[in-house]
């Protein structure tokens, strides 16, 4: 059956047979095309488009409002520097960190890498079009988020904001080549695995210091923060210091931009050449063989039970997951406030009531992420189904492992609620339990994107798993937050 | 006399038919080569007689256990070992084989002296606590022969078992499949290598066009391809293969 024709423009991709074969046009639309095949959104669930459609439209919507609420705020131009600055230096973290990831993937996914070197094609091209891809990859979600807020404050009289489509893949760009940079080097020092969780290392301090610096007004005196932030702002003297240069070049000054696009694209450039030739003769692959650290021992644990050896399996593959600490510190994060409000730090909304609904949402999002390591990790899920084993053992044993792994970090939170609110503890037992059983039996079936898919093979992992996953942990927090306090407060 | 392998009727098909109306035997102890042109639909014939694939129509015993009816007693007789490795990269080839006894409900003492046995066997011992992410072709085949061994199945379904193996290696696996298959065990094989099913298999059969085309000892299949006694079974199987396509 022919498709209608606006459905292609969704499941189509930029075709390479436009470009002459060979040539960089044709490699990167090649690269594009094998990016959008694997992509989230298209590979795993047609219907995601729709979820995904209606979510960005209700980000600009947002995007709007905050625009509207701004449109009369003249903020001075000190004031505006150091806000720009700060977010780019955050975003720069957070893009390095995505870089890293990518780069370790580039540079020593071998199947990838001796694909295309074997080809003709020369390997400058081959290693340009690769950095290429990272940089489109790391700037895309900051440029869809970025771009609602730019395009909103173009609507409402700010057309400047829009620079921020440039500044976007010019931060990306020098990301990536820091990143290809770096990565050769940790790599040859630490091994692939050790400079992976550099990389997420990276992520995860620059958001511990983004949710720390958030939280500043609750531990730091106002006075000081004035201080602060007074200290920061350039002056009449230095405004144009060239460490002020990008977040001047992100408000849209014209000179600005033009020279953060050119030192970008030299940076890019030069850390291209710099390294095309290691890359082409093997040196950086092979510097790989150098340095993992030594293996882990173990002795053999053998059980004669399926149930009991399939968990013991799951709870391996979770725990080598290179993202594991990471990613739950994240999520964990929220326990952040539990803890200031339940030692009685803070006092936020209806006071300790507030807990409960934060441990079963924090309940949901790590059933959610565990069960989506098992799962999306499960490279050889025929293995169980040749054995003599019910179907239902996988399913079991996916939800034992990842429950208990929620368990043992939700632990110490409840009992603290136990020690502060006690009579809260059944409201917060039983909506933990539904919330934590509906994530597990959601992300053993939509698991999210975790793993990066190996080359020839598609990415497990959904999209829609996240955004299901997110609402049935704010149903069920909600439903907490009626049961613990049953009286709506006045807004 | 108990069979090791009853294949009656058997019938698949996808987009198109793929397998029609097959019938196979095979005797413990026997070596069983199942070959055939790419897309004869021999990876699909294992698949069923796995328990991974449900058959359209038609019965699959293994050693008088119907495979459609009674899958975990049929399951736990057989080893499975396909073209790709079912392998962990994460597990080191020890995890991987406790993981394996585990689902096949081998006695922990047992497993882990035959766990032992095994590595030390195809090489791995050195290796039995690195993650198996590193390893070569050969060592992930040889950890998944592995784990094939260890739950000393009376009948293993190999789909090209010795892709990836250097020469000793596969001398080593040949060598252990031939003691299995003499000590009753009864053995399906899929192989491109043909000189590999010449040497190994006690019975081949040809499959092409979703049924067997031919089916005997080595000898049987000169005869029937016309063919001196010098002809290789490569010689047999072009001859018969491309006749058939006439």
């Amino acid at each position: 059956m022919k498709m209608p024709r606006w459905k292609m423009y969704f499941y189509t991709s930029p075709a390479p047979h436009m470009f002459k074969p060979t040539s960089f046009s044709w490699l990167f639309a090649h690269e594009i095309n094998l990016l959008w095949r694997n992509s989230i959104l298209i590979r795993t669930s047609r219907h995601v488009i729709i979820p995904v459609i209606f979510v960005g439209v209700v980000f600009q919507a947002v995007a709007l409002g905050i625009a509207y609420f701004l449109r009369g705020q003249n903020f001075s131009l000190p004031v505006m520097i150091v806000a720009a600055n700060i977010n780019l230096i955050f975003l720069f973290g957070l893009m390095l960190s995505r870089a890293m990831t990518s780069a370790i993937d580039v540079l020593y996914a071998r199947g990838d890498a001796d694909f295309l070197l074997a080809s003709p094609i020369p390997p400058v091209r081959i290693l340009a079009v690769r950095m290429l891809g990272v940089t489109a990859s790391v700037a895309a979600p900051w440029m869809l988020l970025t771009g609602v807020l730019a395009n909103a404050f173009a609507i409402f009289g700010k057309p400047q904001a829009l620079a921020a489509y440039i500044m976007i893949p010019m931060e990306a760009a020098v990301a990536t080549s820091l990143a290809f940079l770096l990565v050769v080097v940790l790599v040859s020092k630490l091994g692939p695995r050790q400079a992976r969780r550099v990389s997420h290392s990276l992520a995860l301090v620059v958001g511990v210091v983004i949710f720390a610096l958030g939280q500043a007004p609750h531990y730091i005196p106002a006075s000081s923060l004035r201080g602060l932030w007074l200290a920061l702002m350039p002056n009449d003297q230095n405004i144009n210091a060239p460490i002020w240069l990008p977040a001047r070049a992100m408000l849209g000054q014209a000179i600005p931009v033009l020279i953060i696009c050119t030192l970008c694209t030299g940076f890019f450039l030069a850390v291209l050449f710099g390294r095309a030739k290691q890359y082409a003769d093997g040196t950086i692959s092979a510097a790989s063989y150098a340095g993992d650290s030594p293996p882990q021992r173990d002795n053999g644990h053998f059980r004669q039970a399926p149930l009991a050896a399939t968990m013991l399996k799951n709870l391996r593959i979770l725990l080598r997951f290179p993202g594991l600490v990471t990613q739950t510190v994240y999520r964990s994060l929220t326990l952040v406030p539990v803890l200031m409000i339940l030692t009685g730090r803070v006092a936020i909304g209806t006071g300790p009531e507030v807990v409960v609904p934060l441990l079963v949402f924090l309940t949901g999002q790590l059933a959610l992420f565990f069960v989506s390591i098992i799962t999306g990790g499960d490279q050889a899920p025929e293995l169980l189904a040749s054995a003599p084993v019910l179907a239902a053992t996988g399913r079991k044993a996916a939800y034992a492992a990842a429950g208990y792994a929620s368990l043992v970090v939700m632990a110490l939170p409840v009992i603290g609620v136990l020690l502060r609110q006690g009579g809260h503890l059944p409201a917060l037992l039983a909506c933990m339990a539904g919330c934590g059983l509906s994530n597990l039996i959601l992300g053993q079936r939509l698991p999210i994107p975790l793993y990066r898919p190996a080359f020839g093979k598609t990415q497990t992992g959904t999209v829609l798993g996240l955004i299901l996953g997110v609402s049935a942990s704010s149903v069920w927090a909600l439903l907490a937050w009626l049961l613990v306090v049953p009286q709506l407060p006045h807004l | 006399m108990t069979v090791a392998l009853t294949v009656r009727g058997l019938c698949k098909s996808f987009t198109k038919p793929v397998i029609q109306n097959l019938d196979l035997t095979i005797a413990p102890g026997e070596v069983y080569a199942l070959l055939g042109p790419n897309g004869a639909g021999k990876t699909t014939t294992l698949r069923m007689i796995a328990g991974l694939l449900k058959p359209d129509a038609g019965t699959i015993a293994v050693f008088g256990t119907d495979v459609i009816a009674a899958p975990l007693q049929a399951k736990a007789q057989m080893a499975w070992l396909p073209d790709e490795p079912l392998l962990y990269d994460k597990l080191s080839p020890l995890e991987y084989l406790e993981f394996v006894a585990g689902l096949w409900q081998v006695e922990p003492a047992r497993a882990a002296s035959r766990a032992d046995e095994l590595l030390e066997t195809l090489g791995l011992w050195p290796h039995r606590h690195e993650r198996c992410e590193g390893f070569s072709r050969g060592m992930k085949q040889k950890t998944v022969l592995a784990g094939a061994l260890i739950h000393a199945p009376k009948f293993f379904i190999l789909d090209e078992p010795l892709t990836g193996l250097d020469a000793a290696a596969a001398k080593l696996v040949k060598a252990i499949l031939m003691e299995r298959a003499a000590a009753g065990a009864a053995i399906i094989i899929t192989t491109h290598i043909l000189e590999v099913a010449e040497r190994l298999a006690t019975r081949i059969g040809i499959l092409s066009g979703g049924g067997l085309l031919a089916e005997g000892s080595f000898a049987q299949l000169q005869a029937q391809a016309g063919k001196h006694e010098n002809a290789t079974l490569e010689d047999v199987f072009l001859h018969l293969t491309s006749t058939a396509h006439v």
